[in-house]
Order: C-alpha cells, then structure tokens, then sequence
C-alpha cells in the first residue's frame, strides 16, 4: 500500500477527545457537559476547549440553560459534524487492510 | 497515521458507542409495572368471571389501563427530564411504547366497546399487537431473545384462535407469564448486570 492511497484526516476531528465526543454524539440527539466528561473521563477545561474547538468548526451546537439552579450544558451534532464523522470513518478504512475494514 | 493509530481510533469510537449503549440500556421498569398491573386484572378479571358479574370486566381493564397510562407518562417525563443523554434509539423506543400503547387501549378497549368486534377477539389482537412490541425491541437493542417471545406472541394470537371461552383465558394468561413476565424480568437483571458492570 502505499500513502497517496491514505485518505486525508480530518484535523479537527483528529484528536482523542474530540473523536470520543463526537462519537459519543452520532448516536444521540444530545448529551449534557457532565455525561461527555464521566465517558470520556475529560477534565472539565479539557473537554471545554476540545468542545469549544468542535463548536467553531460548526460540528457541534452548545446549548446552554439551568435547570433549576444548575447551569447545563448541552452539546448535540449538527449535519455538518455528521457529515464531517462520516468522511473521517472512510478515511479511517484507507488505512487499514483489504479485508479486515468491516470488521 | 498508521494502520495502528486507525485501530485506535476505531477503539475510541468503538468504546464510546458502547459506553452509551450501556449508559442508556432499557431499565425494564415500565415493562415490570406494567406487567403487575395486567396481573391484576387478569385476576380481577376471573373474579368477576367467578361470580358471574361479566358487565363488570371493562371496568377493570379501563382502571388498570388509566393507571397505567399515567405511571407511564409521568414516569416518562421525568426520566427524560432528567437524562444526561438522549440516543436515537431511546426516542424510537419512547415512540414504540407510545404506538403499542395506543393499540393496546384501540384492540382492547375502545373497539371491542364501539361494537367494531366481539370481546372474544381481544385477547387475539392484544397477542398480535404484544408480537410487534416485543419483535421491534429485540431489534433496536440487539437482543435476539426478545424477537423470539415477539415470535411467540404472535404465534399464540394464532394458536388462541385455536380455542374459545375458558380456555382462551388460560391460554392467555400462560403466554402473558411466559412470554411477558418472563422477559420483563430478565430485561430487568441484564439492565442490572450492565449498570453494575459499568
């Protein structure tokens, strides 16, 4: 194989993190500040810049309200971060053997 | 980026749907006090029978429904109120419970009472309607074992055909413990076993 056959990666969504939220969030409609930092075991300014980061690139919308007396955060995919996680899963398939990519 | 730092990657992405799966996996509640309150009237149901108050039995299935529907709804309401996440799959599901509700209360209610067909038939169609339920929940959670009881409820709304009065009842009543009771309480210890897990 060779590398003019590698797909280009995304930048924005190549990172850890940033991977992780938005996987977190092609599965749902939204998800709160607190559920993304227990399951990506982020600190609160970590995930806050990586969110911050994904927000600017138009992936993610942050919605933020109280409930009650709590602050709460909620992020949720827009189509343009769909569209973007999915350009990055086929990327990801270029770099892996025939063969072994569906499993 | 390597073929290794790829599988990484699709670790990542893998974990963290499965996080969520686990983190939003059906809790069984619903089912479980739904399934009492069917008991219930199933009992209430063979009293009257008993003592021959056969105008009476409506009654107990429309007060077993209405207190149904409203532990739902405010059950509903506030776990969704309160959920630190909201997946596809959850929204379908709501939507599936919300659908066979509705035909629940249609084919055994509110049809059998508007004349459209005998009472007779409504163990039948509460089977059939049952047969969906379970069959689409096997398929948004991915549990095969919960197709299979949709298989069966819809086989035993054949198999009542099969047989009429008294017998009718029993046969319902031995499907509705098989294959309604009985994965009620599994979905319930899985939804235990996944949380403890976690």
């Amino acid at each position: 194989m060779t590398a003019d056959r590698f797909d280009p990666l995304d930048p924005v969504i190549h990172s850890p993190l940033r991977l992780a939220v938005l996987s977190v969030l092609i599965s749902a409609r939204q998800a709160d500040f607190n559920y993304l930092k227990k399951t990506t075991e982020a600190t609160d300014g970590n995930l806050s810049t990586h969110l911050a980061k994904l927000e600017e690139a138009g992936y993610i919308r942050i919605k933020k309200s109280f409930q009650g007396r709590k602050p709460l955060t909620e992020c949720s995919l827009t189509e343009k971060g769909r569209a973007a996680f999915s350009a990055y899963l086929r990327a990801l398939e270029s770099y892996l053997p025939a063969g072994t990519k569906k499993g | 980026m390597n073929e290794q730092q790829a599988r990484e990657d699709i670790q990542i992405i893998k974990a963290m749907l499965d996080k969520t799966r686990k983190a939003t996996s059906e809790s069984g509640t619903l089912f479980i006090v739904w399934g009492c309150l069917i008991t219930l009237a199933l009992i209430g149901n063979y009293v009257l029978v008993y003592f021959k108050k056969y105008h009476w039995e409506w009654l107990v299935w429309a007060a077993v429904t209405a207190a149904g529907w409203i532990f739902s709804a405010v059950y509903g309401y506030r776990k969704d109120r309160r959920a630190p996440v909201k997946t596809y799959i959850q929204i379908v599901g709501r939507h599936l419970y919300i659908a066979c509700g509705a035909g629940f209360l249609l084919a055994g209610l509110i049809l059998p009472r508007l004349g459209a067909y005998s009472y007779e038939a409504i163990s039948i169609l509460v089977a059939a309607v049952t047969g969906i339920l379970f069959f689409v929940m096997g398929g948004l959670f991915e549990w095969a074992l919960l197709k299979w009881f949709g298989l069966a409820w819809w086989a035993g709304a054949v198999g009542l055909t099969l047989v009429k009065g008294s017998d009718r009842a029993l046969l319902y009543t031995v499907l509705f413990i098989v294959c309604y009771l009985v994965p009620a309480f599994i979905l319930r210890a899985k939804f235990r076993k996944e949380r403890s897990s976690k």
